[in-house]
């Protein structure tokens, strides 16, 4: 059985990083205990070994619906499960299958009830050379 | 004089946070080993947390979710609906929209066979006093989460309270969550800021003004202040503040103003100290406050040490319900 883990600061879910043609993909969760609107969550930063992607070259991925980073804030009607994982999909020429990477995403929640409240939450992962 | 307790058990499936969402438990384990551990009747669930959809709650969930609680005799106690008022960020729903946004909410707590929907401040007194009669329709009570920072007394609640006696609806109620009335701040969560290198002598400021009086907000800006004068890392900080608006020191007797008109109980709670007692909220004070008032709902075992804890929450809440039915059959 897995072990059990606070998940509010899990960001990077079971499935981890996979290399992708053209860059990575990242599964993410949503640290919090309920589901949220995509609009009340944002994705600060994804890097890889300590360098920031421009979030241009970044989407996010539910439901097999993919979404721009700066395009997130306007899905009101679209809901994140909190028991889902969504994805990051990102373009990114670092990427060398022969050598070990770290890889962070930084998240931030706007809990919708609690005004004025932003939890940022990082989370980073070590994939080690195929 | 103590009397004989009418207050009845339960488990909401909050403090199973970290089982349900690591995928260890689905729904229906949860309430299987809820039933095996001993720790009902009562079930309170949050719908955004349990129920994929909500609130809109299909047949064939009703139908599976009732089959699950006779199957495993539980008894829903309380569904826990949320004020989300600012879904699209920088703008706040009015007060039709929030009218609108709590309707399918309490028709699923309805629907499921919840006596109670748990609702927040945010929703707003006007919100609540025109959702009153859907409340009764539906036979569902409305409850207000009193948790801290607020409390029975504070301006918040007290505008909840006017407009309580106004509407005078046996369908609008309290539910009092017990970090009002902490004696301490859990010393398991300072010990996790200090696992993770938050430095003695903030822990001890933070302390010595979390201990003073005036309201958290101003007790938390009165923190910050002297621990920016003092160099504190300015992460810590700010991680540390949340104590500020988590915990309340309010005398327990609070309680006793809203009693006749309590409909749920959070036992909130985060770890035991080696007597077994709760290690920063006083239950020998508050159970029997509810049990000699003639308070005869449930208490849903509400573990938040989650949040920082991967401990196993069933046996927390086994632990803080041995501990409960103690206090209780003691004087």
């Amino acid at each position: 059985m897995k072990k059990n883990r606070v998940m509010t600061s899990v960001v990077i879910g079971d499935g981890g990083v996979a290399i992708t043609p053209t860059g990575f993909r990242i599964d993410i969760r949503l640290p919090w205990y309920r589901s949220l609107p995509v609009s009340t969550v944002a994705i600060d930063s994804v890097s890889i070994d300590g360098v920031a992607v421009d979030s241009a070259n970044v989407t996010f991925e539910l439901d097999g619906r993919q979404f721009a980073l700066s395009a997130m804030a306007d899905q009101v009607d679209t809901v994140w499960y909190v028991l889902d994982s969504a994805y990051l999909n990102v373009k990114s020429d670092r990427v060398d299958p022969g050598a070990a990477h770290e890889f962070a995403v930084t998240m931030s929640l706007y809990p919708p009830y609690i005004r004025g409240l932003r939890r940022m939450t990082q989370d980073r992962i070590v994939l080690n050379a195929s | 004089m103590s009397q004989v307790s009418q207050l009845k058990f339960g488990t909401t499936l909050y403090a199973l946070t970290n089982e349900f969402l690591s995928r260890r438990y689905s729904f229906e384990q949860l309430l299987e080993e809820t039933a095996a551990r001993r720790i009902g009747p009562g079930l309170e669930i949050v719908g955004f947390q349990s129920i994929r959809g909500f609130p809109v709650i299909t047949d064939e969930f009703a139908e599976r979710f009732k089959m699950l609680v006779e199957k495993f005799h539980l008894t829903p106690t309380s569904l826990a609906i949320n004020a989300d008022q600012e879904i699209r960020r920088g703008t706040v729903m009015s007060v039709d929209e929030m009218v609108a946004y709590h309707e399918p909410q309490m028709r699923a707590a309805a629907k499921l066979g919840f006596p109670v929907a748990r609702y927040q401040y945010g929703a707003g007194p006007e919100v609540i006093r025109r959702l009153a009669p859907l409340a009764e329709k539906l036979g569902v009570k409305l409850g207000l989460e009193i948790h801290a920072p607020q409390h029975a007394n504070h301006p918040d609640v007290l505008k909840f309270r006017e407009m309580y006696a106004k509407v005078n609806s046996p369908y609008l109620g309290w539910i009092p969550d017990f970090s009002s009335t902490a004696r301490t701040v859990p010393p398991s969560f300072l010990a996790h800021f200090r696992a993770r290198g938050v430095a003695e002598s903030l822990i001890d400021l933070a302390m010595e003004v979390w201990q003073g009086t005036g309201d958290a907000q101003t007790r938390m800006g009165q923190y910050k202040e002297r621990a920016r004068a003092a160099h504190a890392n300015e992460i810590h900080l700010n991680e540390l503040s949340l104590i500020f608006p988590m915990f309340g020191h309010e005398d327990p007797r609070g309680w006793l103003e809203l009693m006749p008109a309590v409909v749920h109980i959070h036992g909130k709670f985060f770890g035991f100290d080696s007597h077994g007692n709760e290690e920063a909220i006083d239950y020998a004070a508050l159970l029997p406050l509810f049990r000699d008032n003639g308070y005869a709902g449930f208490m849903s075992s509400e573990w938040e040490g989650h949040m920082y804890s991967d401990a196993d929450a069933f046996e927390m809440i086994e632990r803080h319900q041995a501990m409960c039915r103690r206090i209780l059959a003691a004087a």
